[in-house]
């Protein structure tokens, strides 16, 4: 063979070489073992505070080591009081069954035979202590109490916090209800599936001062194969009141995507995400955006002269509110929205966020590649693609700044498990209202956000996009307590697959 | 490796002609579906392929539009290009580079679309032209290969024994 002849096979073989190895290699190094810890997951951002150790050769890309000289302490202590006698007892039973909403039979999922599950409530200070029992759900099942602080061993999140519950097993939840406000539970096991599915259900706790408002009504947002629905039904939610009654109505929602709610008059926004807004104002020709697993309290007041009252959630259902009977034709959408960087009055924080000791970005953008061995066009946190995400490194006390920019293009409700964080600007345009606390945030494409928290939850919990279609695309990285650990994996003989 | 270039080239041509056909017909379904009384958000079309419960069939279309464009096209694309270091034919490989770089600018400015609205427009035109060089990529290399045959006879008495 002359040499011309064999260029003419060796060309085109190193030409397919040149191609195919950097895919395979980024194949390669995308894949995640068949079981490993999030503790392994990605590499150390200390965010500028204390490092804890030496960092290097975990089962991926970095090792968060925290054996330091102190061993280091299993998050399953994180609990309360065991001696302590619960105040309110539920026993909750899922299955996995057909769903009838709105006529239209489909696959789902029921909590003590319903979706939404039956709404827990109790009052601040409580003990509240759930028995899981899961019936029938093929994959196990776990709850997460979204929106509530709880010890890091009740967070419920299957490979983090603990095993999924199989057919057959069960799982004990005891937490204090501290913060009075609304919430909700799902499954945090395939939680994406199970969430759109229905494993879901509202909890409320009232203060212990009680609430102004004559009337208590929660108005839980679920679109089920495309139908949307207030408590599981494809119908308006009527609720018969006296003219003149001050109504608090509670807005969960539960979707993947961001929902509007506006009204047919003036409101007062008095909770966001289970907190309180300082000194809210009435507010009249606009709409409040809820991320994926917001809430909002709003207080709406009965017409005197017998009409009713609508508060829309979206254009397609309302929450109606008058005398039996008596209805009001549908407000259009405003195009104005309430900023809630604007809205009440300043008040402490109760923590100084300009003497942080930790800073962090959560900067999300999509990029081609693979994640789990798969091709696609995929999230990056801070350009990395899941696994080798950032794992936050905090320290118990710690102010945390965090500043979180989205350049992907599209809308990602970010939800940090255990914590709530204050809004302290967006777009670099200061907060001048009541102190903004979320525990999920609408984070737009082309936003920016700076955050602040105070770490005083230890463990390790999920900081992750709420639209669960994303998380489960890769769109999660973890906050971790130094010091900490979970015996817990991911896959593994439970097959934990939290997103 | 010449009748695999030219059936991947029309691969990716016929390909652009499903991605074009499953659009308009999501949309069209879309239309239906309004004109019904239905309302579609972000949260309808994040949860119903998940349930399985499909607000209307023709949301199928968008899930295979994305499934195609994601994986499927530029899989081919890729796939095209390697089979024309081995096609032996003048100008394949430039072409199916052509045929690649198209593909990849049609990614780009789908997902740019999510966006910034008016690089959808771009999307669709951009179609046009992958449409128009994946077919021309196929076809002159059959002309090519007729050359091919014509001059075969000669080429034989040109060798040297």
């Amino acid at each position: 063979m002359s040499l011309n002849g064999g260029l003419k096979i060796v060309l085109p073989i190193l030409a397919t070489v040149a191609i195919m190895a950097p895919l395979g290699w980024m194949w390669q190094t995308s894949r995640v073992p068949g079981t490993y810890s999030v503790m392994n997951m990605g590499y150390p951002d200390y965010g500028g505070g204390h490092v804890s150790d030496s960092s290097s050769g975990g089962e991926m890309q970095g090792h968060v080591h925290n054996h330091h000289s102190l061993p280091s302490r299993m998050i399953t202590d994180l609990i309360v009081n065991p001696a302590r006698p619960a105040d309110v007892r539920v026993d909750l039973v899922t299955r996995q069954e057909m769903l009838t909403v709105g006529g239209r039979p489909m696959p789902g999922f029921t909590v003590n035979g319903v979706s939404p599950g039956p709404e827990i409530r109790a009052r601040q200070g409580q003990l509240i202590e759930v028995q899981l029992r899961n019936e029938s759900v093929s994959d196990g099942v776990t709850l997460h109490w979204h929106g509530i602080d709880v010890p890091n061993a009740m967070d419920g999140v299957a490979g983090v916090t603990q095993d999924a519950v199989p057919v057959g097993g069960e799982f004990t939840y005891r937490f204090v209800a501290d913060q009075a406000g609304s919430f909700w539970y799902h499954s945090h096991q395939v939680s994406n599936p199970q969430v759109v599915g229905g494993l879901l259900g509202s909890l409320v706790v009232t203060p212990r001062s009680g609430i102004a408002q004559q009337v208590d009504v929660s108005a839980v947002a679920h679109t089920y194969g495309g139908l949307r629905t207030i408590n599981g039904k494809a119908e308006d939610l009527r609720v018969p009141t006296q003219p003149g009654q001050r109504v608090r109505v509670r807005v969960t929602n539960t979707d993947n995507g961001p929902m509007k709610v506006w009204a047919g008059g003036s409101y007062r926004l008095l909770a966001v995400d289970g907190t309180e807004v300082h000194r809210p104002t009435e507010v009249s020709g606009r709409a409040v955006t809820l991320t994926a697993g917001a809430r909002v309290e709003l207080e709406v007041k009965v017409p005197g002269d017998g009409d009713a009252f609508r508060v829309q959630l979206t254009k397609t259902t309302a929450v109606i509110i008058g005398p039996q009977g008596a209805d009001v034709a549908a407000p259009p959408q405003p195009n104005a929205e309430l900023d809630l960087l604007a809205y009440g009055s300043p008040a402490s924080l109760g923590f100084d966020p300009a003497q942080p000791s930790r800073r962090f970005d959560y900067r999300i953008d999509r990029r081609p590649g693979f994640v789990k061995g798969r091709p696609g066009m995929w999230w990056s946190i801070n350009g990395h693609l899941y696994p080798n995400v950032p794992m936050y490194v905090v320290r118990e006390g710690d102010v945390v700044l965090m500043h979180i920019e989205n350049h992907s293009g599209e809308v990602h409700p970010m939800h940090l498990h255990g914590h709530h964080v204050v809004v302290l600007a967006r777009n670099g345009v200061a907060a001048t209202g009541s102190p903004w606390w979320v525990d999920s945030l609408n984070v737009l494409t082309n936003e920016t956000y700076d955050v602040a928290l105070v770490a005083n939850n230890p463990g390790v919990w999920m900081d992750h996009c709420h639209n669960l279609k994303h998380a489960a695309q890769g769109m999660v990285a973890h906050l971790l307590y130094e010091g900490f650990d979970t015996p817990y994996r991911i896959a593994g003989p439970a097959d934990n697959q939290p997103e | 490796m010449r009748t695999a270039y030219k059936v991947l080239a029309y691969l990716v041509a016929a390909e652009v002609a499903v991605q074009a056909m499953v659009m308009v017909w999501a949309i069209a379904g879309l239309s239906k579906w309004v004109d019904s009384g239905g309302v579609f958000d972000k949260s309808v079309i994040e949860g119903s392929i998940e349930t399985g419960a499909m607000p209307f069939p023709e949301v199928f279309g968008i899930l295979v539009h994305g499934l195609n464009g994601t994986f499927v096209v530029p899989g081919i694309a890729l796939l095209l290009l390697i089979v024309s270091f081995f096609a032996k034919v003048r100008g394949a490989i430039k072409w199916a580079l052509i045929v690649f770089a198209l593909v990849v600018v049609q990614g780009q400015l789908g997902f740019l679309g999510h966006d910034f609205p008016l690089g959808g427009a771009l999307h669709g035109l951009n179609a046009l032209a992958l449409f128009g060089v994946a077919l021309y990529a196929g076809r002159r290399l059959r002309a090519s290969a007729r050359r091919r045959d014509v001059s075969a006879p000669e080429a034989q008495v040109a060798t040297p024994v």
